[in-house]
């Protein structure tokens, strides 16, 4: 399946930093580097956008100053109002995404252990997956209104489609002789699947998981900012409204660093629960 | 992996088509029985006849027409800016350390939240577009980029170091191949994600000529029909692009093994 | 845990279909093996002796003739038939202890019996010390004789070995095949070994089975009538390496 494939390379794109191996021979600068390079970029915008702001090369109505922003994200913080609105978010998120999660899993094992089911539901499952949320956004938001289903659905939506393609593809990829093994065995179809095709499953189910959280996190926000009045996606909608740029930014950074939180903090769950991972060789379990 | 779509035998071409059929037959029914609101849904035939006046006095082909060069245009921007971006930091181990975590961080702000930003940045006009769309376009394009060439066999380039490769001959000849089919894919991604950044920066930003621009249209005098028009529209003109990409992926990359 | 019973192989023969061409693997192949004898099976690549292997463990089961063992039917796979495979197979999230402990999975036996059985058969193959470790961090040889120690935990009468050092270097398959004749003569069950490695098939072998491929047949069975341990400097046995070997040669020569 074109598409399966297409999905699941992309989900396990962000994996690559973990997993690379060969660089076509760029010189080795890690000694000149230390952890704090991933700084340099975000410092350097940051004295750029002061020095402009400063030197007022653009009106401070459409570039308000770092300090002005800063000062809004305290005041937020202040009032409430950013807690409030970053509750709401992660509510709907932690929501939609368990739901989504569930769904996938359920669906992805389904599809991946019996022929029939997979001939039933992939071509609306791939004709579905391939369209990301937001072209459903219009169709359910007339369905369902702009309520909390909406969000729920959306972001469970958007949640469930990594999900299931990548535990479809980890069903499909368990080696084959591990099969053996447990036939060797007299492993019932009870014990095989629990013994050997589920725990075979979960690294792929992560891989599903993590990309299913960033598309949870990136579509709640986009509903948000078109068809909500309360969480971080409406403060951005609603600061522009006002046009107070200053609240736009702060926002839309409160959101980037959460969703950076959101990710890691799954990384670091992976690490520890599979923690027997580092060599799924040939020897073990080639095909 | 079960063969490719397109080898469709009888019964799972049957067995596919039930889940598509039951829920054009719900759709109907439920129009047809004001099971949901009906202000809100229109009826398969009403969009059906939409479609034809559309075609007769809009000027459907050509508010097409003007949708497509603008998702090209922002497309190839895009995907432009986002193979060197993606290229760079995956050939200079500088480039990734520096440039990553501020990506990683841009990554999770979901490209409709920069609209705001972009309508008082760059106005509401063609330019606000166009930026939209390739920033839509250019976050799947590095990122694929990037894996692709992280992911080139260390085996190769030691094969290539072996031949005494310059640095050049060892990008043209080893790496980029081998990164091609990621690269591929995100491109194929970006196309997709384009053409959605198409619509969604016709319907917020200004009206102008465009698919989004019937939605807007639909949406204000109410006329639902229109508005599920252009959502389908939208939807079959996505579907025929993605085909399209992935043809093109397929026949660019035949020699590729499949495995798994 | 059951007598070692005759397995008894009758006219085996195996064919595969690709694309519309027979190629004949087995023909009408005979042999019978003993209890408690141990028996190589030797080859060049592609005179069938894996696919033998795959029958007789019941991971396979199309084919034409008969095999019994014991005088009954041989169906499916059986815990009283172990396997050990050229690659360890063991499952990488479970302990080297837990992945031992499989072969027991569908035992009758009591938890006391089958914690103490595990022990014993990672003490049999020297793993003492290594229980909790994942396989990932065991070497090639390690991992190969846990997976040994999985195929004998549940005591089975007869012990199948596909090219079971294959994949490991020369002084570690060296060392694993002495540790392998020792423990036939502490178990005393029949173990089959098939192989490409002509001294090995004859330093454990109290016969080899020399196949010729295209189709599989047996080409020749030669005795090894030299009492175990065995030295492997023993002239007796260098003589009857060099004849099998020679066997092999006129086969497959070098082309």
């Amino acid at each position: 399946m074109a598409q399966v494939d297409l999905a699941y390379k992309i989900a396990a794109a962000d994996d690559a930093v973990e997993s690379a191996p060969g660089r076509s021979g760029a010189y080795d600068y890690r000694r000149l580097l230390g952890r704090g390079v991933g700084w340099i970029v975000p410092a350097l915008t940051l004295a750029l956008w002061s020095f402009a702001s400063r030197h007022e090369w653009v009106a401070s109505q459409i570039l308000p100053a770092p300090g002005a922003v800063w000062q809004t994200l305290l005041e937020q913080i202040r009032s409430g109002d950013l807690f409030l609105n970053f509750g709401i978010s992660l509510g709907r998120v932690l929501v939609g995404f368990t739901l989504g999660c569930l769904i996938g899993v359920v669906l992805g094992v389904a599809m991946g252990l019996s022929r029939r089911v997979e001939d039933y539901l992939s071509p609306t499952f791939n004709a579905i997956s391939q369209v990301p949320v937001l072209g459903w956004l219009p169709l359910a938001m007339m369905v369902l209104g702009i309520g909390e289903s909406l969000k729920f659905v959306i972001i469970a939506h958007a949640s469930l489609v990594p999900v299931a393609i990548n535990t479809l593809k980890g069903i499909r990829s368990v080696p084959r002789n591990y099969i053996e093994v447990a036939k060797a065995f007299q492993f019932s179809r009870s014990q095989l699947l629990r013994r050997v095709v589920f725990p075979a499953t979960v690294p792929a189910i992560f891989v599903g998981l993590r990309y299913g959280l960033t598309q949870a996190w990136l579509s709640l926000v986009t509903v948000e900012l078109l068809a909500s009045s309360e969480g971080l996606g409406f403060m951005i909608v609603w600061g522009r409204q006002l046009f107070q740029l200053d609240l736009v930014l702060a926002a839309i950074i409160v959101v980037g660093v959460v969703g950076l939180l959101l990710d890691r903090g799954l990384a670091r769950l992976e690490k520890r629960l599979l923690r027997w991972q580092p060599v799924w060789d040939m020897a073990g379990g080639g095909s | 992996m079960s063969a490719a779509a397109a080898s469709l035998t009888s019964p799972r071409l049957r067995r596919g088509l039930v889940v598509p059929l039951l829920a054009l037959v719900a759709w109907q029914v439920i129009t047809h029985y004001k099971l949901a609101n009906v202000h809100l849904l229109a009826s398969p035939s009403a969009v059906l006849k939409s479609f034809v006046v559309q075609v007769k006095e809009g000027e459907l082909f050509s508010q097409l027409l003007a949708s497509l060069r603008r998702d090209l245009s922002g497309f190839l921007l895009g995907a432009f800016a986002g193979l060197l971006l993606g290229s760079a930091m995956g050939v200079w181990r500088i480039a990734d350390r520096l440039f990553g975590p501020s990506f990683d961080a841009a990554k999770q702000v979901a490209v409709f939240a920069w609209i705001p930003l972009i309508s008082v940045w760059f106005g509401t006009g063609e330019s606000a577009k166009i930026v939209f769309i390739a920033l839509a376009a250019f976050y799947p394009v590095v990122v694929n980029a990037y894996q692709g060439i992280r992911g080139v066999s260390r085996e190769h380039v030691e094969v290539a170091r072996a031949f005494r490769f310059s640095r050049l001959q060892t990008f043209k000849k080893v790496v980029l191949p081998a990164a091609l089919p990621s690269i591929f894919s995100g491109l194929h991604l970006a196309l997709i994600y384009a053409w959605l950044g198409t619509l969604g920066a016709e319907y917020l930003l200004a009206p102008a000529p465009g698919i989004g621009n019937l939605m807007i249209d639909g949406r204000e005098s109410l006329a639902m029909d229109k508005v599920l028009l252009g959502v389908l529209l939208a939807g079959l003109v996505g579907f025929s692009l993605n085909a399209l990409a992935a043809r093109a992926e397929a026949y660019f990359l035949r020699w590729r093994v499949r495995n798994a | 845990m059951s007598q070692s019973a005759v397995i008894d192989i009758r006219d085996v023969s195996k064919q595969y279909t690709v694309k519309n061409e027979v190629l004949p693997v087995l023909e009408r192949l005979s042999l019978t093996i003993n209890p408690g004898e141990f028996l190589s099976i030797v080859g060049a690549s592609g005179c069938g002796k894996s696919t033998l292997l795959r029958l007789l463990v019941g991971l396979d089961s199309e084919y034409q003739g008969e095999i019994q063992v014991g005088g009954q039917r041989l169906i499916g796979t059986s815990l009283d038939r172990g396997i050990v495979f050229q690659e360890h197979r063991l499952f990488p999230w479970l302990t080297i202890e837990q992945n031992v402990g499989l072969g027991l999975e569908n035992s009758p036996w009591s938890s006391d019996k089958k914690k103490q059985a595990i022990k014993e058969h990672i003490e049999l193959v020297g793993l003492t010390g290594f229980e909790t470790a994942y396989p990932h961090q065991l070497s090639g040889g390690m991992a190969q004789r846990a997976a040994i120690a999985r195929g004998l935990v549940n005591q089975p009468s007869i012990l199948l070995l596909d090219e079971p050092f294959g994949a490991l270097d020369a002084l570690t398959r060296s060392r694993l095949q002495g540790e392998l004749q020792t423990i036939w003569q502490r178990e005393k069950i029949t173990m089959i070994l098939v192989t490409h490695d002509v001294d090995e098939a004859v330093y454990l072998g109290d016969r080899v089975v020399v196949m010729q491929p295209r189709p599989g047949r047996i080409r020749k069975t030669v005795n090894i009538d030299v009492p175990h341990p065995r030295d492997r400097s023993d002239p007796t046995l260098k003589a009857l390496t060099e004849e099998v070997r020679a066997e092999i040669l006129q086969v497959s020569p070098v082309n």
